[in-house]
């Protein structure tokens, strides 16, 4: 399929498009109607996702390099700002060009208040991901980073009435300018150092060098920045608080995509920059980033399994995923990080769609907490089947893409002898399953204690639980909160029942098409192919480009019925996990688990400063890391 | 030279941090965010510095014989005192919210979203 | 964490960090001892390739012109941001303060005051013109012009009183401002594609060295760039000034 000429102006319209929109969304919301601004904000994320995906198409065999104003390197030299679009980049921007859509479908009438600046918020937020997956300039990188920020500091902060909101946007907009500076400083010093903000070009020229105490700082505070976005323990004491506090349409943008973007900046760094250096400093930063991971798996599993409040629940949901992302990608073979990815697509889809049906719970019933809700589930069948569906998909049901996404993960582990990990993540993937699961069933079955009492352990009391500024709820309706007349129930807009839906479906098909494991396998090595890629930006070897090295995706019968049954077995441990938190009888087990682990809890403040110490900490410790690992 | 003029960064950065951990008002602690932030405009600028160099404006040469100092360093200074102005500008309306809603700007009261 | 902890722990985790700060400042190359190769050759190639005397201005819109795109919707996406998040919730209502004891009125401002802000606000108006339209030549441009723009709105504000101000303030023609600065970026980077090149490749004729025509596309860069910062950057003062003289707690 020649997609040559065309396919090379889609590089600038696949931001040009989002940025366009929300422009004049901003500027001229005024003379819009309000299903105009719906309806035409829609049309822009879906014809964004569109592009990136025939992106993704067009750059399966060699990345496609575009150089912004038409300066091309000379010499070697990169002059001006270059996009490397490879598929996995292309890919990550399309779903969140699909988590977009989703979203801006599900607030149909949502943000009235904010007279379409909402929408523009969204499109920037789009655009700035593409951006951050297409480029491949440092300092570039550092901007698309700010400017995904800068919009979702505001977007968290969207219901501005109430407290846990402004606290959550505070929290994260510190903690995540600090991490950017970080970023910047680290920028500086490899520009000093190398004379360049190419990526490729710096890549280059640090090939084959010692690290010395410049590079090692420069790793730490670019790597330490980035890990601040991706929110990997000590860095992620901002995410509860962002994601348990923002408007559920904004929830399924930071929880699909934008924590990942940090993880994919720094294995793009990773693979670009820093991995010629000389020294086979590879094991044992793998050691680092897989002890980073570990703890981030395990730290949010155990927090997710404590929460009565369903978008904090969620949230810490979110963060435990992250940390088993980075053991993904952290064994830095292109079989991890292929594993790595497509669980990033099947995890996004459906954390997204659990976000999405609690805020139809919220909608309907006023409340976010898993025990006001207890039994109240009645008359919302259909986002009770979502919720369930959608916590099943996170314990990898098959045939969803996650299930696909975790073999291929289980299957680098053992190939880089580590087959422990697999128990790791099992069990991270089950207590975080299951705590949906428990929720579910509270909330629809009526299971559970009737009331919770305050000293009760195990679960938190639900911080800021309160009702969304939404358009088409009337502030009366919202003041009587949870007794609402029975009787007269609203009836759920389609427009909230089917995103959720929709999306699990496109996880279902994702994982029903044949040969998606080779695909991403492919877009990982194409991704971690450095000499490709530095060859692709800066064309200075002569002659034609080599094909990359093909993975070979181990596809043995036996080996993927053991994956199969190992996925059910997860399923089924995600529901006894469920049964065992509900269970009366095991209270005294819950009340010794939760003794264990209220000083972890505890340390969950939600104060700034402690977060921007433990921040502080985070970056001294990964310097002295990557001292050890570098060196 | 070096150690004071590459120093002031790392003191700039670890002050601005440290008033960050410690503030007890939030329009005091978003300054020491600046604080922190110039830190890093400060480094850029002293990357691109050259000794006796003049600023990378072309006109009326013969009057600034020299090598000119690095204009990229300058350009992404320009780009981050716009990010840092943006970011300052949200958080303080954040704050506003903030006093409103909770009634104060003590950022170690605010318990909303505590586990 | 109490304080005396989070003090200690800081203590510690600041000594790290400075010690990695410091660890990296000194592989820096001496202070003032060169610059890299890289801005050498645009300091070289930039008043020769763009016919600008001001290089800094070449980078921002022209060499790295993409990072100056995004830049531009960072303060747009600050902007839309503030204004949602302080418009008035729903318990609360815009009203414009009314005067319960006319005959004690605080005296309108004197009209010396008046002048001065008049005087004033239409000097910085030529001050931010002058700054955005020079942008190639020497240091300034749309956004430090722009800036300068908006604060010409400010005096204003100082010399009246806000009310008049409120009454008389073009809102939608600010929000225009700020939207068709940032979609024109948009546009004239287009302008690139069609000419066949590439998105924000300055395709215009480049004019002559030190004229106030000169660098392409450029200066339409700068002017399009200051009619967003400008209008950004007066909606921002709006916005929290509305906060203090019209916004209201509704009464229940």
């Amino acid at each position: 399929m020649d997609l040559g000429v065309s396919a090379s102006a889609l590089v600038p319209a696949s931001i040009a498009v989002p940025l366009a929109g929300a422009a004049l969304m901003a500027g001229f919301s005024r003379l819009m109607p309000r299903w105009a601004r719906d309806l035409s904000a829609i049309a822009i994320a879906l014809a964004t996702t569109t592009m990136t995906l025939i992106l993704m198409a067009a750059s399966a065999g060699r990345p496609m390099i575009y150089w912004f104003s038409g300066w091309r390197p000379s010499a070697g030299m990169a002059i001006g700002i270059d996009y490397a679009v490879g598929p996995l980049g292309a890919g990550m921007a399309s779903l969140a060009g699909v988590l977009a859509s989703a979203a801006l479908v599900y607030c149909w009438r949502y943000f009235d208040s904010a007279r379409g600046r909402h929408h523009a918020l969204v499109l920037i937020f789009l655009a700035g991901s593409v951006d951050f997956c297409l480029t491949g300039d440092l300092f570039n990188l550092f901007v698309a980073l700010e400017l995904v920020a800068v919009t979702a500091f505001a977007l968290t902060g969207y219901n501005a009435g109430y407290p846990a909101p402004l606290q959550g946007a505070i929290n994260f907009a510190v903690t995540n300018s600090l991490g950017g500076m970080t970023v910047l400083m680290g920028v500086g010093f490899l520009y000093a150092r190398t004379g360049s903000l190419n990526l490729a070009q710096i890549g280059q020229a640090l090939t084959g060098r010692h690290a010395d105490g410049l590079v090692v700082a420069a790793f730490a505070l670019l790597t330490g920045g980035f890990l601040v976005k991706a929110a990997i323990v000590p860095f992620h004491f901002w995410l509860p608080d962002a994601y348990g506090s923002a408007p559920i349409p904004v929830c399924v943008l930071f929880a699909g995509v934008m924590s990942e973007l940090g993880l994919f900046a720094v294995m793009r760094l990773w693979v670009t920059v820093f991995s010629g250096l000389a020294g086979g400093s590879g094991p044992r930063m793998r050691a680092v980033l897989l002890g980073f991971g570990i703890l981030t798996a395990v730290v949010g599993a155990v927090m997710a399994l404590a929460q009565l409040h369903l978008k904090r629940m969620l949230a810490f949901v979110t963060m435990s995923h992250l940390g088993i992302y980075l053991i993904g990608v952290g064994l830095l073979t292109p079989l991890g990080l292929a594993g790595a990815s497509l669980l990033v697509i099947g995890d996004g889809l459906a954390k997204s769609a659990l976000f999405l049906g609690v805020g139809v719970v919220q909608h309907q019933r006023a409340s976010v907490s898993e025990t006001k809700l207890r039994g109240r589930g009645r008359g919302l069948a259909v986002t009770g089947g979502t919720l369930v569906l959608g916590a099943l998909v996170l314990a990898d049901l098959p045939p969803f893409v996650s299930s696909a996404g975790h073999a291929l993960l289980v299957d680098a582990a053992d190939q880089a002898g580590l087959p422990w990990m697999e128990t790791v993540i099992a069990l991270s993937v089950i207590a975080a399953s299951g705590a949906v699961l428990r929720a579910a069933a509270r909330i629809w079955l009526g299971w559970g204690d009737t009331e919770i009492s305050r000293t009760d352990p195990g679960t938190a009391d639900d911080p800021g639980e309160e009702a969304e500024d939404r358009a088409d709820t009337p502030v009366a309706e919202r003041a009587q909160g949870s007794q609402e007349p029975s009787g007269q129930q609203r009836r759920v807009p389609l427009t909230m029942m089917l995103p959720p839906l929709a999306l699990l479906a496109i996880g279902l098909g994702l994982g029903l098409t044949s040969g998606i494991a080779d695909h991403a396998a492919a877009a990982a090595a194409a991704f971690s192919d450095r000499a490709a890629y530095a060859m692709a930006v800066l064309g200075t070897h002569s002659g034609s480009m080599p094909p990359g090295g093909r993975i070979v995706v181990p596809v043995s019968p036996v080996a993927s019925a053991g994956g199969v049954l190992t996925d059910l077995g997860q399923v089924l441990a995600a529901l006894c996990v469920a049964g065992i938190a509900l269970d009366r009888r095991a209270l005294r087990f819950r009340r010794a688990l939760a003794v264990g682990t209220g000083w972890l809890r505890r340390l969950h403040s939600g104060l700034v400063g402690d977060q921007v110490t433990w921040l502080a900490a985070g970056l001294a410790l990964l310097a002295a890391l990557g001292e050890w690992a570098l060196h | 030279m070096s150690a004071l003029a590459y120093g002031v960064v790392a003191w700039l950065f670890v002050i601005g941090i440290y008033g960050v951990v410690t503030s007890r008002n939030l329009i005091h602690l978003v300054v020491c965010l600046s604080v922190a932030q110039s830190a890093t405009d400060i480094l850029l600028l002293e990357i691109g510095y050259r000794s006796g160099g003049h600023a990378p404006v072309f006109v009326s040469l013969p009057a600034h014989p020299g090598p000119a100092v690095d204009a990229v360093m300058q350009a992404l200074a320009l780009t981050d005192v716009v990010v840092g102005a943006a970011v300052t500008a949200l958080l303080l309306a954040l704050a506003v919210q903030v006093h409103k809603r909770a009634g104060t700007l003590d950022p170690d009261a605010l318990r909303a979203t505590r586990d | 964490m109490s304080r005396r902890v989070r003090l200690m722990l800081f203590a510690v985790a600041a000594a790290g960090l400075a010690a990695t700060l410091g660890v990296g400042l000194a592989g820096l190359p001496s202070f003032g001892a060169q610059i890299t190769d890289y801005a050498r050759m645009l300091n070289e190639m930039a008043p020769r390739q763009r016919h600008v005397t001001d290089v800094v201005s070449a980078i921002t819109f022209d060499y790295r012109g993409i990072d100056t795109l995004f830049e531009e919707f960072i303060l747009l996406a600050a902007v839309a941001g503030i204004s949602v998040l302080l418009r008035p919730l729903s318990d609360e209502i815009r009203q414009l303060p009314r005067d319960k004891a006319p005959e004690r009125s605080i005296p309108p401002p004197s009209p010396a005051v008046w002048l001065l802000a008049a005087f004033l606000s239409s000097l910085l108006v030529l001050t931010g013109l002058e700054t955005v339209t020079h942008g190639t030549l020497t240091p300034g441009g749309g956004f430090q012009g722009g800036v300068i723009l908006a604060s010409a709105l400010y005096v204003v504000y100082l010399g009246t009183n806000y009310v008049t101000v409120e009454r008389f303030q073009p809102d939608a023609l600010l929000e225009a401002s700020d939207g068709v600065g940032a979609s024109g970026y948009i546009l004239i980077g287009l302008l690139g594609l069609l000419a066949g090149a590439h998105f924000l490749s300055n395709v215009v004729g480049l004019g002559a060295t030190g004229s106030p025509i000169s660098g392409g596309t450029i200066p339409l860069l700068n002017l399009v760039v200051g009619a967003e910062v400008a209008g950004g950057f007066a909606i921002l003062a709006s916005e929290f000034l509305d906060q203090t003289a019209v916004i209201r707690t509704r009464r229940r």
